[in-house]
């Protein structure tokens, strides 16, 4: 099992030849550190390795940078597949580099966490020895700052969203069925109990929902594979899709229920234009 | 099956007005023999259309009971009340009441899906019945595509298509031209004396009166007969 320190903490690098400036993920890591692929920067040579998207943003090898406030200068070293990190591209820099943009001259020989490298016994070993809890990574993830309360705002925008549509088709077929007030009467008249009318309605509702949701599924697909390959990164899951669409159709059938109290209210002697 | 599919006794209604009720039928009777053709007028706001309504089971009345094929129908629930109209009485409007979405042929089969009929199974009576009214080449025309006299026959075709005991119609000839008044007029009183469906039609004109075999006037709540050689000389509606 290997074992490496790792300084972790949010810079905004400011370019020395007027280009724009950085919001960096800043992560300090010793010159024999397993987490960079290649060659690390060390601290004879100290330099930034940057996640690779930034280079297809124009930035360039040998373009230096002054990290935050603490008036250290370097120059760019090169380009690796790093990813991000809190939502900002990773940027490795030496250990010590990175102590002292943190904690200035005494840094104390601090940096945040202690990154292993091993199978999953080793690990689990190795956290019992130190009376840590091991995680999973998607409790990692979960335990990471900011990381829930994103999660849970976007799971509420996409039950907001479902209420809103429910809310949307409900008063749609509300207005439906005001308009057909006259038809409903007839029908009762000619001796339509409110079952029929209301499994006539359901089902003409059922249908309408589920043809709009397929036009809506076919023109979001296409708008996100337009987008797929491009800035904004995108994911078409079949399950996500068809999950969202079936709650959907749930959603739009039920709002339309709310239509359901009125039909049958509706008195049969508006057929003959009397006041019930 | 009774000699008389349409019974109103002591009917009474009373509609809120101001700070009181004013009173619309004021225990009405009437009976309605099969094969009957009775038409009915009276003046704006006597309360033709509130007997129809109440005759044809639409509305409850205060008090008073409304028999229909021999089922006094006062204490029955509202899915009874449907049933009974469903089964037993059919109804003609004054402006045809025909569903726009569906063509002439389809107007007549939904008499049969409303009973639970399969639309292939009714589709050979409602043809003929078409074909009988004269209006075999318009089968698959929407109403918009139709002129009002053949929009009002397509009502009485749906009308005959339930085969009821008891008619209703509500002014059927008002918005129609005196020939084609006179067409609708005709296919009524047939409706009664050839198929013994006792017709109750409000109306004003001549020619429907011509065909009835009784005539009322509504006034002050109750039905008054009008002397029969009163009918075609312009009687007041």
């Amino acid at each position: 099992m290997e074992a490496t320190p790792l300084g972790a903490s949010f810079v905004n690098a400011k370019s020395g030849d007027g280009s724009p400036s950085l919001d960096l993920a800043l992560f300090g890591v010793t010159a024999d550190s397993f987490l960079l692929d290649g060659e690390p920067p060390t601290a004879a040579e100290p330099g930034l390795v940057l996640h690779r998207d930034l280079e297809d943003d124009g930035v360039e090898v040998g373009a230096r940078y002054v990290l935050g406030g603490s008036g250290i200068e370097l120059p760019v070293l090169g380009f690796t597949d790093a990813g991000t990190y809190g939502h900002a591209p990773i940027a490795f820099v030496p250990l010590e580099v990175w102590q002292e943009v943190q904690y200035g001259a005494q840094p104390d020989g601090r940096f945040s966490a202690i990154a292993l490298a091993g199978d999953g016994d080793a690990i689990d070993r190795a956290g019992e020895a130190a009376e840590l809890d091991v995680l999973t990574k998607t409790e990692a993830y979960a335990g990471s700052p900011g990381y829930s309360a994103e999660t849970t705002t976007m799971t509420l925008i996409r039950g907001f969203l479902l209420v809103i549509s429910a809310l949307v088709v409900g008063a749609f077929f509300t207005v439906l069925t005001v308009q057909r007030t006259r038809q409903i009467g007839l029908l009762k008249a000619m001796g339509a109990s409110n079952g029929y009318i209301v499994r006539d309605s359901v089902g003409q509702m059922t249908v309408l929902v589920a043809a709009a949701t397929a036009v809506g599924v076919a023109l979001g697909v296409g708008v996100i594979s337009l987008l797929d390959g491009g800035e904004a990164p995108v994911e078409l899951s079949l399950s996500s899709v068809a999950v969202a669409a079936a709650l959907l159709v749930l959603s739009g059938v039920l709002g339309s229920l709310a239509a359901i109290r009125r039909i049958t209210q509706v008195e049969p002697a508006i057929a003959l234009g009397v006041e019930p | 099956m009774t000699t008389h599919p349409l019974q109103c006794r002591g009917l009474v209604v009373t509609f809120p007005d101001g700070p009181g009720r004013r009173t619309i039928l004021d225990g009405l009777d009437l009976d309605l023999a099969a094969g009957e053709l009775v038409t009915i007028s009276g003046d704006s706001g006597s309360g033709k259309s509130t007997l129809l309504a109440v005759a044809g089971l639409l509305r409850r009345s205060d008090a008073g009971e409304v028999v229909v094929a021999g089922t006094e129908t006062a204490g029955l629930s509202e899915r009874r009340r449907t049933a009974l109209r469903r089964d037993h009485i059919a109804f003609v409007y004054q402006s045809a009441n025909l569903l726009p979405s569906l063509t002439a042929l389809e107007q007549l089969q939904l008499v049969g899906h409303i009973r639970g009929q399969r639309p292939a199974s009714t589709r050979a009576r409602a043809q003929a019945l078409l074909d009988e009214l004269g209006l075999g080449e318009r089968s698959h025309q929407l109403p918009a595509e139709l002129s009002g006299g053949e929009r009002q026959r397509v009502g009485i075709a749906r009308v005959l298509m339930s085969d009821p005991d008891v008619l209703i119609a509500d002014e059927p000839t008002a918005s129609l031209d005196p020939a084609r008044a006179s067409s609708v007029g005709e296919l009524l009183a047939s409706a009664a004396h050839e198929r013994g469906i006792a017709t109750l039609v409000v109306a004003h004109d001549d020619v429907t009166r011509r065909h009835a075999d009784r005539h009322l006037r509504l006034e002050d709540g109750v039905l008054h007969e009008v002397d029969a050689t009163q009918v075609g000389a312009g009687a007041a509606g």
